[in-house]
């Protein structure tokens, strides 16, 4: 092997060679960190010669994570869907969030139940939600694309009728707001920039939860082997009917969560939360497939889909204190097209064969890995 | 008929490999269109009108045209989520043109397509040559696309747009004895694609790339460029589209003009039985799915129910079209 006598010889250079030539520039976890700290260099240097309009500091770069919590909430949900594989993504996230929202508004302020049953009863319509698109998918056999734009259609209208369009606001809403609102850490706290809640509340339970689901349980397994090969998953005695519907439930359960941190964020809740403008589900998918989850089903990590939001969230901050106003509000369109673009083209590049076996994607799985001849 | 020639093991082949030329999807399609617009001649006054089928079929025509696209795009296995971000670009472009320099139609009309065309191509090369998936390319292009319709908005409205496309239009200007043009347009070009996906080598190596790719290569049909024309043929729709979608305005285009026409055309695609696995699918079914999804939409109004929950009914009626085509393919298969 030459990579192997390469390294026999040594030297620096030819080390980097051979990390190169495996794949090692390739591995999306390494791009993405790599960019943040670029940006965060680039925009250090900027900020030191005076170029921005706003100071780039820890307290900007931490308060700006208060876009992060929905953003990586969703993509994360999109992170399940996506592995189940056969083309899966989940068009219906952000109709979910409006749904919700309105749910969670009527039993709180128009119907008066306290907090802890109103998250609870609205978490489990989330989820009831997410099990339509889930037996539709894995037990009708509708592919997930045509499931979920459907229910995108059918629960968007949901959300603006039940009121006839107009949002729920009182002041028990507009008081969740601090739920929303940045804190300073206990203990620590004094000597670092305020934390946005919603990242300790919302964020940090839900990655744990998935992150242990997804690598530390036969349920996380069987998803990447129904995503990897759905013939073999099912002959190795995996249930991959339960297995995506599962995957279904999560995703609307997550969406249920960025549904309530929405309301406490707008202090109302808004029959379009999830669907104004561009929608929220298409930029999750987005940041989703940046984070190195394949389309394709069974290839996907946690860490890069928290990383590629982490990336276009302090991408967005720093272009809008670089470029203020509207332009910069539109740059940011052009860098989630050039940082999307680029790092698919760049991945999907022929190099020299990828080292052999281990699968960034799946931990461990010992499934074949299938190869399409190019 | 050539195939009168060949063995008839042969022609049964032929005649498997072709589309039928009325799937039955399209049968239920007219039929439950039919019996809407009956009910809704019924109960509402004034649905079966002139003053009220002119306007619905005004709205049906730029789906439709995008739908044309989106079909070949999605017969060859492929899809195009950047349609939101194309309409922008070419509507706000060739508005502007029209606002500043008072363009004629015909050069405003060619302007448009070129536009589209051009972004088409855009995406028709990234997938072509990309090995990225069509799904992941078009969301990068959607949001390139938004960046550039932003950029020419500017501000958030363009003004004053004068009347150059009202022939394509719901006014007056618009149709010739009650018959909209723009609806005209559309059937037109939809009879001519379904002839090209029927009776043409190239229309059919589009579902033979759709029902594998690799396999189609293998018998020597030059992929690559297949797929840079669908993407192509859909852009340029897309400019057509966008000349109606100035018309249908008042005289300003703001920056909304495009939002969720992604979603819209598909919905009309997959509604019309077009298998979203590639490989299978009709224009003809796309035009009658853009069609009842308007006939939902033109009904709720009219029957003075509350104008989003026509959204409601389209969610059901994507998951009935296809669920009976799911049922007709498994009766197939077990046949």
């Amino acid at each position: 092997m030459t990579a192997q006598s390469d390294r026999a010889r040594g030297g620096l250079v030819a080390r980097a060679r051979t990390w190169v030539d495996s794949g090692g520039l390739r591995d999306r976890n390494v791009l993405l960190l790599g960019l943040i700290l670029l940006l965060v260099v680039a925009m250090t240097a900027l900020d030191a010669a005076g170029i921005t309009t706003g100071r780039f500091n820890s307290d900007y770069l931490v308060g700006s994570l208060i876009n992060y919590v929905p953003l990586a909430l969703l993509a994360l949900a999109q992170l399940f869907v996506i592995t189940t594989g056969r083309g899966s993504i989940d068009l219906s996230v952000g109709s979910i969030v409006s749904v919700v929202g309105m749910v969670f508004g009527l039993l709180y302020v128009n119907a008066g139940w306290p907090l802890v049953q109103a998250v609870v009863a609205a978490l489990i319509v989330s989820a009831l939600l997410g099990a339509v698109n889930g037996v539709l998918t894995a037990y009708f056999g509708y592919p997930a694309l045509i499931t979920t734009l459907a229910t995108y259609y059918a629960f968007q209208s949901i959300a603006l009728v039940i009121t006839g369009a107009s949002p729920i606001s009182g002041a028990n809403i507009a008081g969740l707001y601090s739920a929303a609102d940045s804190i300073e850490l206990p203990l620590i706290g004094a000597y670092l920039p305020l934390v946005p809640l919603g990242m300790f509340t919302f964020v940090l339970p839900v990655a744990v939860i998935a992150w242990l689901l997804l690598n530390r349980t036969t349920y996380g397994r069987s998803l990447y082997a129904i995503g990897t090969n759905a013939v073999a998953a099912q002959w190795a005695g995996i249930d991959t009917r339960r297995t995506q519907l599962l995957a279904f439930v999560a995703s609307g359960l997550i969406s249920g969560l960025v549904a309530i941190y929405t309301v406490a964020q707008f202090a109302s809740a808004r029959p379009d939360a999830g669907t104004s403008g561009a929608g929220m589900a298409l930029p999750a998918i987005t940041i989703a497939v940046l984070g190195g989850v394949a389309i394709t089903g069974g290839i996907g990590r946690l860490s890069g889909v928290l990383l590629a939001a982490l990336l276009i969230v302090w991408l967005n901050a720093s272009i809008l204190i670089v470029v203020p106003g509207n332009a910069g509000t539109q740059l940011q369109y052009l860098a989630l097209a050039v940082v999307l673009l680029g790092a698919s083209l760049v991945d999907a590049l022929p190099t020299r064969r990828a080292r052999p076996g281990k699968d960034p994607g799946a931990p461990e799985l010992p499934v074949p890995v299938t190869t399409k001849p190019q | 008929m050539t195939t009168e020639a060949t063995a008839p093991a042969g022609r049964q082949a032929i005649g498997r490999i072709l589309p039928p030329v009325v799937t039955g999807q399209e049968v239920v399609l007219l039929a439950v269109i039919a019996v809407l617009w009956v009910l809704l001649g019924l109960f509402t006054p004034s649905f079966l009108s002139v003053g009220s089928i002119g306007p619905l079929l005004v709205s049906v025509a730029p789906v439709a045209l995008m739908g044309i696209g989106m079909t070949f795009v999605i017969i060859t296995a492929g899809i195009d989520v950047s349609i939101a971000g194309m309409i922008m670009v070419c509507s706000v472009i060739t508005a502007k043109l029209l606002v500043n320099l008072n363009l004629p139609l015909a050069p405003a009309v060619l302007i448009a397509m070129a536009i589209g065309g051009v972004l088409g191509a855009v995406n028709g090369l990234l997938v072509a040559y990309g090995r990225v998936h069509p799904i992941i390319i078009t969301f990068g292009t959607w949001n390139l696309f938004l960046y550039i319709g932003y950029r020419v908005f500017d501000s958030s409205t363009v003004n004053a747009i004068p009347g150059t496309m009202a022939v394509f239009g719901r006014g007056a200007a618009g149709n010739t004895g009650g018959v909209p043009h723009s609806f005209v347009i559309a059937v037109v070009l939809v009879i001519a694609a379904w002839w090209f996906l029927r009776y043409t080598r190239a229309g059919r190596n589009l579902y033979a790339i759709g029902g594998d790719q690799e396999t189609a290569r293998l018998a020597g049909i030059s992929v690559r460029p297949r797929l840079v024309s669908v993407y192509l043929i859909t852009g340029l729709m897309v400019g057509l589209a966008a000349c109606m979608t100035i018309a249908t305005g008042t005289a300003t285009l703001d920056q909304s003009v495009g939002n969720g026409k992604e979603l819209e055309v598909i919905a009309a695609v997959v509604i019309g039985g077009t298998s979203i696995m590639g490989g299978r699918g009709s224009v003809v079914g796309t035009l009658l799915g853009a069609l009842l999804v308007q006939t939902v939409r033109t009904g709720v109004t009219q029957l003075g129910w509350p104008s989003q929950l026509a959204f409601l009914f389209v969610g059901v009626f994507i998951i009935v079209a296809v669920g009976t085509d799911l049922l007709r393919e498994r009766a197939r298969r077990a046949a």
